[in-house]
């Protein structure tokens, strides 16, 4: 047994993760230190997940049909966009990855939490950040930058809030034991240091002392791009490294692989963000150098996708029965097919059709919901059980929220690609009046908003579910809940 | 990997590295432009400051998320239809958003680019001679004093958010610097009286929009003695109760003001015109860094 309690060297199947009876009783004791504080993360995404989704449908209801509740400044669309996405990303996002990676980061550790009242209170003060910068854009004070919409006051609260949950890392590092730093304590460790960098620098650059002009912009879509790569992806790759060869009960197929995949996610993703505003009032360096970034990120993209689907390999069968396996493997897959579509999106040939189009949102959502929030979801299930003492309920409820979500986020994305294809092509096509795009564009656009409607039933189907583990009525039972129920296989301990 | 160092270093490295070539190095390249003063005629400088009223209505467009919906940035010819539909007539450079605070490039159009959206406007002498058009404070107010100087209208005018009543030097400041060359006659007539009346009611000016009405910075108030200058001319469904009136909202015409004083047209030395050939301004760099340019040939 190694110090990271997971199996590094080449595995007699199953044999290597047995757990001796120290190893439970510590497990359980780091389980219990992270029960109030992983807990209040959790309820509090959840919460904002089901908000940012009312918003999401008005939004989405409101660009088809733009005069539902229009007379009121608040509900304007150009202020529920905001207030949606600054909801997802900081509400929602931000919160589930932030309790799954303290979670993480003390099993990995093998240390339990010390001073969770310091996590605790974290919490409370970013939930407050988020709350006043959401009621800040409401009221009409977008600052007018893409996911750093809210003003600097309420980004100041948010980066105390995360001061004080950073201290928790820098605790538990010291008293973590064991010499091995397993891959997925890299992605966190670089997630929770790159995050205060990289907002602080943004912050500074745009409000404390503003860069002229276009740099404005610059600064912003290189903070929007390094938020979705190094902060959303890195914890989300991070987990994924975890939960997959945690449930299926093997190690990860190539550690030199996983080296080579992070150090290259890192270097490469963290330069593309400019050619979303490819041939902009920008030095054109700035533009191809992203592009070529863009062009270099297949590198960690096959590593890691092979990676994961090498370690999964003969294993695919569980996905029948393991919730976290199955969220986690439709993330890890997401994340090839996102970052595929990102490289295609990047090239010139390409982005001149696409730049200005639903094509951006399809590949957002791509990213934060299919890659990003799946993972979440399965990190969930496989914590939530662990904190609070009890099994889900339904397996019947989790199959929903799966196949909810998943042809939910599926369904949209395909909309909003064929949509905005569309849309584009016919405003590259100068002889067709600007309305022409703006009129095929919207089946795709009611069509998106079906896909809503099943994006919601999944969260609330989930949310409900979480909020009975919550009150202690899951199921009391020694083997977890199963999707499908379980022929002798022998692996059932891992599930 | 053993130990933090290692590890902190590399995770430090890889973030200062995509800092530095992504915003500073760029910021010390295009980061500190001044305008552009023309060398025959040191009067014509680009772009200059803009008025209080748009300064604020730019805050109106964003607080309000236009920027979701309308770009701000014309790409060049090879490479887009941008400049065909008639939506510029050159390339946006770094120079053109000096000002601009904060910049809203924007990168949607689910609604038209608006680079230039002030400078189809016709004078305000012209839309206050159309019949039935007459534009936010018409009456009077040459556009002369307002025009370039940088203490603009509000200034005599505390910004008084609700039912100010139109006074002369109210007019939302005429689209500024608009080159003598050509306020394209035979193009839309962008009036402030037609924004007020797009925004108000959308798709009274256009049937296919979906952009949501901004009522919400309009007010409907009863008509005491005279009908005000700046009330919309609505018909259909949105003409208000008789005896009522649409006015804007101070707001309303700072948002007008701002959407007025979008103009790209003016040339810059570092950007090949589109459609006019200005064949010597490609390799003279203006007095800032040269590389400010983004210059088209380097782009494939």
């Amino acid at each position: 047994m190694d110090a990271t309690e997971l199996p590094l060297k080449a595995p007699e199947r199953l044999a290597a993760v047995q757990a001796s009876e120290t190893d439970i009783v510590e497990r359980a004791l780091i389980d219990a230190s992270t029960r109030i504080p992983v807990l209040m993360f959790y309820t509090s995404a959840i919460v904002w997940l089901l908000l940012g989704t009312l918003l999401a449908w008005l939004v989405s209801f409101k660009a088809h049909s733009p005069d539902l509740l229009g007379n009121v400044s608040f509900l304007t669309w150009g202020r529920l966009r905001p207030a949606h996405m600054n909801i997802m990303i900081y509400g929602w996002a931000s919160m589930a990855a932030m309790g799954t990676g303290i979670w993480l980061m003390a099993r990995l550790c093998r240390t339990v939490l010390r001073h969770p009242l310091l996590i605790i209170t974290g919490a409370a003060f970013w939930n407050l950040g988020v709350l006043v910068g959401v009621g800040a854009i409401l009221v009409g004070e977008n600052t007018g930058f893409q996911w750093l919409e809210f003003p600097p006051y309420a980004g100041l609260i948010l980066f105390v809030a995360y001061a004080i949950i950073m201290s928790w890392a820098v605790l538990m590092f010291r008293f973590r034991r064991g010499e091995q730093i397993y891959i997925t304590q890299w992605y966190l460790i670089g997630a929770f240091l790159w995050f205060p960098w990289m907002y602080a620098a943004a912050q500074l650059m745009l409000f404390v002392v503003p860069v002229q002009g276009v740099m404005q912009s610059a600064v912003a879509w290189w903070y929007a791009n390094n938020l979705m790569f190094l902060w959303f992806g890195a914890i989300a790759l991070g987990t994924a490294y975890y939960m997959i060869p945690k449930v299926i009960g093997r190690p990860v197929y190539s550690y030199h692989l996983a080296t080579i995949g992070f150090w290259t996610y890192a270097l490469f993703s963290s330069w593309t963000g400019l050619q979303r505003v490819v041939d902009g009032p920008f030095p054109a360096w700035m533009i191809t150098a992203s592009i070529a970034a863009a062009i270099l990120t297949i590198i960690p993209i096959v590593t890691v996708g092979l990676n994961h689907h090498m370690t999964m390999a003969g294993n695919f069968q569980l996905m029948r029965y393991s919730p976290t396996l199955r969220f986690t493997v439709f993330g890890a897959m997401a994340y090839t097919v996102f970052g595929a579509l990102g490289i295609l999106l990047s090239l010139r040939s390409i982005a001149r059709f696409v730049n200005f189009t639903q094509v951006h949102v399809a590949y957002s959502h791509l990213g934060l919901y299919a890659f990003v929030s799946m993972i979440l979801f399965g990190s969930m299930y496989y914590i939530v059980p662990r904190l609070v003492g009890r099994e889900w309920r339904y397996a019947t409820l989790i199959k929903l929220h799966f196949w909810a979500a998943a042809y939910g986020v599926g369904l949209m994305t395909l909309m909003l690609l064929a949509g905005g294809f569309a849309e584009g092509s016919n405003m590259e096509d100068p002889t067709m009046s600007f309305n022409e795009s703006t009129l095929s564009i919207l089946p795709y656009l009611r069509g998106r908003s079906v896909a809503g409607v099943l994006m919601a039933a999944a969260h609330f189907i989930f949310a409900f579910h979480f909020g009975l583990m919550l009150f202690g009525l899951g199921r009391t039972a020694s083997v977890p809940t199963f999707l499908n129920p379980v022929e002798a296989e022998g692996s059932e301990t891992h599930l | 990997m053993r130990g933090l160092a290692p590890l902190f270093l590399g995770l430090f490295a890889i973030f200062a590295f995509s800092w530095l070539g992504l915003t500073a190095i760029p910021n010390a390249q295009i980061g500190h432009l001044d305008p552009e003063v023309n060398p025959q005629d040191e009067n014509d400088m680009y772009p200059l400051p803009p008025s209080g009223m748009a300064e604020r209505g730019r805050h109106v467009y964003t607080s309000n998320g236009c920027m979701y919906c309308h770009s701000e940035w014309i790409r060049a010819d090879y490479i887009s239809a941008d400049i065909e539909r008639k939506w510029g007539e050159r390339r946006s450079a770094p120079r053109d958003y000096i000002f601009a605070r904060p910049v809203v490039l924007g990168q949607m159009r689910i609604g038209p680019d608006l680079s230039n959206v002030g400078k189809r406007a016709p004078s305000e002498e012209t839309s206050a001679a159309q019949p039935g058009a007459s534009p936010a404070g018409s009456p009077a107010a040459p556009p002369a004093p307002a025009k370039s100087t940088s203490s603009p209208a509000p200034a005599g005018n505390p910004p008084n958010k609700s039912a100010s009543p139109p006074s002369p030097n109210q007019s939302p400041a005429p689209p500024q610097n608009a080159p003598a060359s050509s306020p394209s006659p035979e193009g839309l007539p962008y009036s402030a009286a037609w924004h007020h009346q797009h925004l108000y009611a959308p798709r009274s000016v256009n049937r296919d929009s979906i952009m949501p009405g901004f009522k919400f910075l309009y007010e409907k108030r009863r008509i005491s003695g005279e009908p005000s200058a700046d009330a919309l001319k609505l018909s259909g469904r949105d003409t208000p109760p008789e005896g009522y009136e649409i006015v804007p909202t101070y707001d309303a015409k700072c948002l007008v003001a701002f959407l007025m004083s979008l103009d790209q047209s003016h040339p810059l030395t570092e950007v090949k015109a589109g459609a006019a050939p200005a064949a010597p301004a490609a390799a003279s760099p203006a007095p800032s860094p040269a590389a400010a340019a983004p210059a088209p040939e380097a782009k494939k």
